[in-house]
Formats: structure tokens, C-alpha cells, sequence
């Protein structure tokens, strides 16, 4: 409960900012490439374990931890089962954010009511109590691309605040 | 006696010398809280035999089974393995049976119209002198519970112990007994729990056992009353799931109620997938392990 509160309810759009991709991130040096994996419905559970791994050596405190490797999961889950059935998730820092970049790898029939190159983060099925409604919740930033490579889902979480109650002693 | 496999252990009836095998901690707690709930919904003398008689007592405080006030009104005894089977100078079937046969002489001169004894074989792990009469204390208790008002729970560790003294020990139970499970793998269990009624998830839930997930919800929700659904032993659950559940939760009577035992990180999904606002769930928080 108190950990929605602070967030924006995820049915009104407003906090799907365009996010820079993978390429355009390491290409002007700015960016770290932490973590590059495959994945299929066999290797789901390694990948969250990888995540996880990785987000704890960046320095995420433990419950964004939590929400990343639901964020991931719910993603790549989304990949596998109305994807191509299999995908690539690329994870990097910049600026103290950890970005999380899921490729479907499938074709873009699935979301082809948004033209290629159109942020469609708005028009995905974000359906209250669906994994991308909670991937909404719990992610800082969310943008979602659509083109002839598939579907590109992108989430963003920024670096903990001093104030932020998901860094603060457990009740 | 033939053994019949896949008893539950709900139906074990006086008579019974069972064999539970078991391969988690907490489906030798769960399957004994069972054993001994009915035994004392039935007027019987229970005793539960353990490593860890107070740990034992506190374990099935939880599960709604009243130990402690069984055991002050004398109804139920927990007793240490080291001062029943084993004796000092190691172990012996005579001496183990002669300890199992003063239960049942208690029992029946302070009225109790049967016992029921539940052993926590562990204690059969430790190098000991004599161990190697183990089978014949199985054959002899399966001697002593007929006709007898008796009936004994055996719960082997089937991980620690070794397969050639499970195949030697077996035979002598008239039942085979083990929890109902509907998924095993490293990553993810899920099987029925028997005390308070319900289903146990461990490890990591997602949708690629959701076939398993329905089947057990829809086996718990076929009982009366509340179910819980215990996972204290869950590090990860995924939308689809928790979807699942509050979907079976949803299904019915609202008179009925869903506990969802789970440690805070759990309970923070359900409650940002609004299932906490069901009015047939209640949440209720565990420490982690």
C-alpha cells in the first residue's frame, strides 16, 4: 500500500517519457552495459535470478530490486507468450538509472495499432491486476516501441532519494 | 498387510501403522499436525515423538492444532526420542517396543478409548549401536497396532535416509503416506496442505505452472470453510498467478475467506494487484523462511 501511494496510478498516461535505446545509450559512452541475456520460457527463472544478481551489484536497495525483477519478468512473460516465445533483455546504468530494455523479437503484428516509431507505452493493456499494469507501478519510467524487429519495452529506475520510502528500515 | 499407496492421511483409520516419507521439514509438520488433530477430535491419547518436543509444540501451534492445552489436560504427550526409542546405551527394538507398549497400557487404564503415536524417525540418522534392528521394530509394531486401538505414524526423511532401508522398512507399514503435490521442481512446489486446509507454494510461481496453480486451487476451494494458502517459503510470484488466486478467492461465498500467509514483499503484489480489497481475503504477514 504505502508503496503506491507515492506513484502515479498507472491507467493515466503521463510518465512515458521516450527513453533512449540500447544502441543510442552506448554509443556516446555514457552508458554501461551490465547484464545482455537471452531468453525463452526454459530460462525465465534464470533470467529474474540474473536481474536480480546484477540490480543488488548496482546498488539497488532491496524492494526496488523486488519491483525490477517483477518489471523484467512481467515483460519477458509478455515476450514468451504473446511474443515470438523468446527474447533479449539488455540491462544498463546511466546517470545512477538502471534501464531495462526487453526485445520480443517477434513480429509486429502484436502491437501494430501503433506505427512504427510512436511510443505506444499509452496502447498496450495496461488492464488493472495484469502483469503490465504492475510493471507500471512499479517502474519509474516506461516507454514501448513497436516496429518491423518486434516490440522494444524499455523501463527506467532511477537512483534511490533520501527521502524514498522503499530505502527506509521495514516497519 | 499390503501397502497401499497414496493414503492421505486424513483417512488413516485406528490400526494404521503408516509410513510417512517425507522430503521437506514441512510435510512431516504438516501431515503429523493431521495425524494428531483427528486423533484428538476423535478422544484419543496422542503422542508425538520428536528430536525437539518444544519446537514440535510450537509447530503446530500455528496450524490451529491446541498442543498445549492437550498436553495440560494429559491428552496428548510430546515426548523426546532419546527417552522413548533410544535408550542410553543405544538402541534396541525391545527396548523401543517396551516404550510403545507402556503408551498403550497408559492410555487404555486413563480411559482412552485408542492412541495415536507419531514418530519422527530422525533420530534413526545418528550412528547408533543397534540401528540395524530398525525393521524389526517396524515389524513388530505392525504386530502390536492390530486389533489394538493403536495406530503409528512413522515419518522417514526419504532425502537423508538410504534407499535400502526405506525398501526394508516399508513393507511392515499397512499404509504408504505423503503430501499431495501437484508441482516438484528445484524452482517451484506446490501441494496440498493439510493443516489448516489448504495449498503450499515454495520457491519461485509463475504463469508456467498455472495449470498446476488451478488444479490445486480448485481441489482447496472444494472444501468447507477457510483455506489458507501458505506461502511463507515463496521468494517470487508473477501477476498471472497472483491474478489466479484472487480469481478462485473471488469465486466464492463471501462468508468464506482466503488467508494468504506471506512475507511482506509477497503481500506488497497482492495488494498492488488490488486482491486485498476481496472481501474473501485476508493477508497476513510472516517473517521470511
Amino acid at each position: 500500500m504505502k508503496d503506491n501511494d507515492r506513484r502515479p496510478d498507472p491507467a493515466s498516461p503521463g510518465d512515458s517519457a521516450v527513453l533512449a535505446d540500447t544502441e543510442a545509450d552506448m554509443a556516446d559512452g555514457t552508458a554501461r552495459l551490465a547484464l545482455d541475456q537471452a531468453f525463452d520460457s526454459g530460462t525465465l527463472y534464470a533470467l529474474r535470478a540474473a536481474v536480480q544478481a546484477h540490480a543488488i551489484q548496482e546498488g539497488l536497495p532491496e524492494s526496488r530490486t523486488d519491483d525490477l525483477v517483477i518489471a523484467v519478468h512481467e515483460l519477458a512473460a509478455n515476450a514468451v507468450r504473446h511474443g515470438a516465445g523468446a527474447g533479449r533483455l539488455r540491462m544498463w546504468e546511466r546517470d545512477g538509472a538502471l534501464h531495462c530494455q526487453v526485445d520480443d523479437g517477434g513480429s509486429p503484428a502484436s502491437g501494430s495499432q501503433a506505427g512504427p516509431g510512436g511510443n505506444m507505452a499509452d496502447r498496450w493493456p495496461f488492464l488493472q491486476g495484469h502483469g503490465l499494469w504492475l510493471v507500471r507501478l512499479v517502474a519509474d519510467q516506461i516507454s514501448v516501441f513497436s516496429g518491423l524487429g518486434g516490440t522494444r519495452a524499455t523501463v527506467v529506475f532511477l537512483p534511490a532519494t533520501g527521502q524514498d520510502p522503499s530505502v527506509s528500515a521495514p516497519d | 498387510m499390503p501397502v497401499s499407496a497414496h493414503t492421505q492421511v486424513t483417512e488413516l483409520t485406528e490400526d494404521a501403522h503408516a509410513c510417512l516419507t517425507f522430503g521437506v521439514q514441512e510435510d512431516l509438520l504438516d501431515l503429523t499436525a493431521a495425524f494428531v488433530r483427528d486423533g484428538l477430535a476423535s478422544g484419543f491419547r496422542v503422542v508425538v515423538l520428536s528430536d525437539s518436543p518444544q519446537l514440535a509444540a510450537a509447530k503446530l501451534g500455528w496450524r490451529e492444532v491446541a498442543a498445549e492445552a492437550a498436553v495440560a489436560t494429559g491428552q496428548m504427550v510430546m515426548a523426546a526420542s532419546q527417552d522413548g526409542l533410544v535408550g542410553p546405551q543405544g538402541f534396541s527394538a525391545g527396548q523401543a517396543m517396551g516404550w510403545l507398549r507402556d503408551q498403550l497400557t497408559d492410555s487404555r487404564r486413563q480411559g482412552y478409548a485408542g492412541i495415536r503415536v507419531a514418530l519422527d524417525m530422525s533420530w534413526a540418522l545418528r550412528p547408533m549401536t543397534g540401528i540395524e534392528e530398525l525393521p524389526v521394530l517396524e515389524e513388530e509394531i505392525a504386530a502390536a497396532v492390530s486389533g489394538a486401538g493403536m495406530s503409528v505414524l512413522c515419518g522417514y526423511d526419504r532425502e537423508r535416509f538410504d534407499p535400502v532401508t526405506l525398501a526394508l522398512i516399508a513393507p511392515f507399514h499397512s499404509h504408504a503416506v505423503a503430501a499431495a503435490t501437484y508441482y516438484d521442481d528445484p524452482v517451484l512446489r506446490i501441494c496440498r496442505q493439510y493443516v489448516p486446509p489448504g495449498i503450499r507454494l515454495a520457491g519461485e510461481m509463475d504463469f508456467l505452472a498455472a495449470e498446476a496453480l488451478a488444479l490445486a486451487l480448485g481441489e482447496a476451494i472444494r472444501i468447507d470453510g477457510d483455506i489458507t494458502i501458505n506461502m511463507a517459503n515463496l521468494s517470487f510470484i508473477d501477476a498471472s498467478s497472483i491474478r489466479m488466486i484472487a480469481d478462485a478467492a473471488a469465486s466464492l461465498d463471501p462468508s468464506r475467506t482466503v488467508i494468504l500467509r506471506c512475507r511482506p514483499a509477497i503481500e506488497t503484489r497482492f495488494e498492488q494487484l488490488g486482491a486485498d480489497r476481496l472481501p474473501q481475503v485476508s493477508l497476513v504477514s510472516v517473517d521470511e523462511g
